[in-house]
């Protein structure tokens, strides 16, 4: 089974990378947002809460590639395999049941943790990167945020009818959640409307459990409870789509 | 012959709508059997229920004696599946996909060639022609010696030097071991190949028996023709009189004899007879098609 499953997130991993949306959003947009705002605001801008503006948008940057993975790589994969015959091709096989789900979480995961060095690293040769203040509360917020994006990916994925729905829908949740969620202006720049927008958004969240932590700024706990919450709310919403969906059959 | 599948009074329906209702089959080891039917029959259906891609509102289901829908692990590892709507992904190559569905004791190579994609293993999927996609998706169904294979509407796309090839693919299949439920809405498909088969109407059996039972049974009528020489001369009336003789016409030099697929022997005997064979001698006999056209003339 093991092996089945390595062999299919293999393989998957190989057509992602033959797959140009999800490279442009996961590894050429976050880069143009790192070349862009980093060198946007003035150092000494107040702001940031205290902290330089290249510094704190450092956790910015990986929320967009954590959401381009969950909002339009990962529906707009499912959605098609779903609408093409490709998931009952795939069933109808030995693979296990659930090593398709297994596979698209790691390579997603993988996705992110690749997509997230190489933004790192475009980051440190143009502005730097500040250091770790809070290691392991930030890999948190960084796993748990990868993942309840990656549920969210699975939930539109599945609920959406289509491949074209998936990507219409996750282009516009994704603009708004990364221009409201903290790679867009700063939270001061902000109307209150926006802010409160940008409460209700789970990319905020992701964000801020990740920034809090790094740049010691807060701890980052309210935020990872939040994350978690949305985790959980997506998983069990795509299990009881699932679910449903396999009684019908 | 021992049974792979057994289905009995197998009910399923699409919410108010019925798809397959009360079917009952047998598919015994080693045959090729065919399920026959128009596009909406429930055939499509009463398949994927057997293979426990969908569950069944009511009845009982084995195949090699398992659950399909309890035992599915188990079951997959003795089913081939050719599913009629499915794909691979676009950029999925040959050899991968081979590769994804294979497992240890599969002759990938040997498949491959058969199915003539040796030539095409770093091709993806989506740059493949409708036939060879079609190739590659029965390749897969067929590679891991499963005990039974399934192949929903075999040769969807197929130019016909393929399809006979495919259909001669089957046979060596089948005669390996390999027992082989094929659905299709092609008469001469399912005459060609299959050892028995059932018609499904309106998600209902219409009948069942081999090609040859359901032939004899709804399309008898068969036809004699041939061209007189000159001076040869015909007496009707001997012939007219034959067992299974319905009409004679003779137009010039044309003749024209029908009738059941009996009076066949003696029609061509009491030619010799006479000797007036002629020239450009036709015997058409009833197929399988006409069968299905008759049965729905019958039911209007």
């Amino acid at each position: 089974m093991i092996a089945a499953i390595g062999r299919l997130a293999w393989i998957e991993a190989k057509l992602f990378v033959r797959e140009p949306l999800a490279l442009a959003f996961a590894f050429a947009l976050p880069i143009i947002t790192v070349l862009v705002l980093g060198g946007v605001f003035d150092v000494d801008d107040p702001a940031f809460e205290g902290a330089p503006p290249s510094d704190y948008y450092v956790a910015g940057y990986l929320g967009v590639v954590i959401a381009a993975v969950g909002l339009i790589m990962l529906p707009v994969h499912l959605a098609a395999y779903r609408e093409r015959g490709i998931l009952r091709r795939l069933e109808a096989s030995h693979l296990p049941r659930w090593s398709l789900p297994i596979a698209h979480v790691g390579v997603s995961f993988g996705v992110i943790v690749l997509a997230s060095g190489v933004l790192l690293v475009t980051a440190a040769l143009s502005y730097g990167v500040p250091a770790v203040e809070a290691p392991v509360r930030t890999a948190a917020g960084f796993i748990l945020g990868s993942l309840t994006f990656t549920a969210l990916g699975f939930l539109l994925g599945t609920a959406l009818p289509n491949a074209r729905a998936a990507q219409g829908v996750g282009l516009l949740l994704f603009l708004p959640m990364f221009l409201l969620g903290g790679a867009g202006p700063p939270p001061e720049a902000m109307s209150d409307t926006m802010r409160t927008i940008s409460d209700y958004n789970p990319l905020t969240h992701v964000i801020r459990a990740l920034q809090e932590p790094w740049l010691e700024i807060g701890s980052g706990g309210t935020h990872l409870a939040i994350v978690a919450s949305v985790g959980v709310g997506a998983v069990a919403a795509w299990l009881a789509i699932t679910t449903q969906r396999t009684r019908r059959t | 012959m021992s049974a792979v599948v057994e289905v009995v009074g197998l009910v399923k329906s699409y919410g108010d709508v019925p798809a397959v209702d009360g079917i009952d089959l047998d598919v015994g080891a080693g045959e090729i059997f065919g399920i026959l039917g128009a596009n909406g029959a429930g055939k499509t259906t009463a398949v994927e229920c057997i293979q426990g891609l969908r569950s069944a509102d009511a009845g009982t289901i084995r195949v090699c004696g398992l659950d399909p829908t309890r035992q599915r692990e188990q079951l997959r590892r003795l089913v081939g599946s050719q599913l009629q709507e499915s794909a691979l992904p676009d950029r999925i190559r040959v050899r991968e996909a081979i590769h994804l569905f294979s497992t240890d004791r599969s002759p990938t190579g040997r498949l491959l060639e058969t199915w003539g994609l040796s030539e095409r293993q770093r091709t993806p999927y989506g740059r493949l022609s409708g036939g060879q996609q079609q190739r590659l998706l029965i390749a897969i169904a067929l590679l891991n010696s499963p005990r039974v294979v399934f192949l929903d509407e075999l040769t969807q796309g197929l130019d016909p030097a393929a399809r006979r090839e495919t259909w001669d693919v089957i046979r060596a299949v089948r005669d390996e071991g390999t027992t082989v439920v094929l659905v299709t809405h092609f008469a001469d498909e399912a005459e060609a190949l299959c050892d028995r088969l059932t018609v499904f109407r309106a998600g209902k059996v219409a009948t069942r028996g081999t090609p040859a039972e359901l032939i004899n049974r709804h399309a008898r009528s068969a036809l004699v023709s041939l061209r007189l020489r000159a001076k040869q001369e015909l007496r009707p009336e001997p012939i007219e009189r034959l067992d299974g003789v319905d009409s004679l016409d003779i137009e010039g030099d044309r003749v024209e004899i029908r009738g059941n697929s009996r009076m066949i022997a003696f029609v061509c005997a009491e030619l010799v007879a006479q000797g007036a064979v002629g020239d450009e001698l036709r015997v058409s006999q009833g197929t399988l098609e006409d069968a299905l056209v008759e049965m729905m003339g019958e039911d209007g």
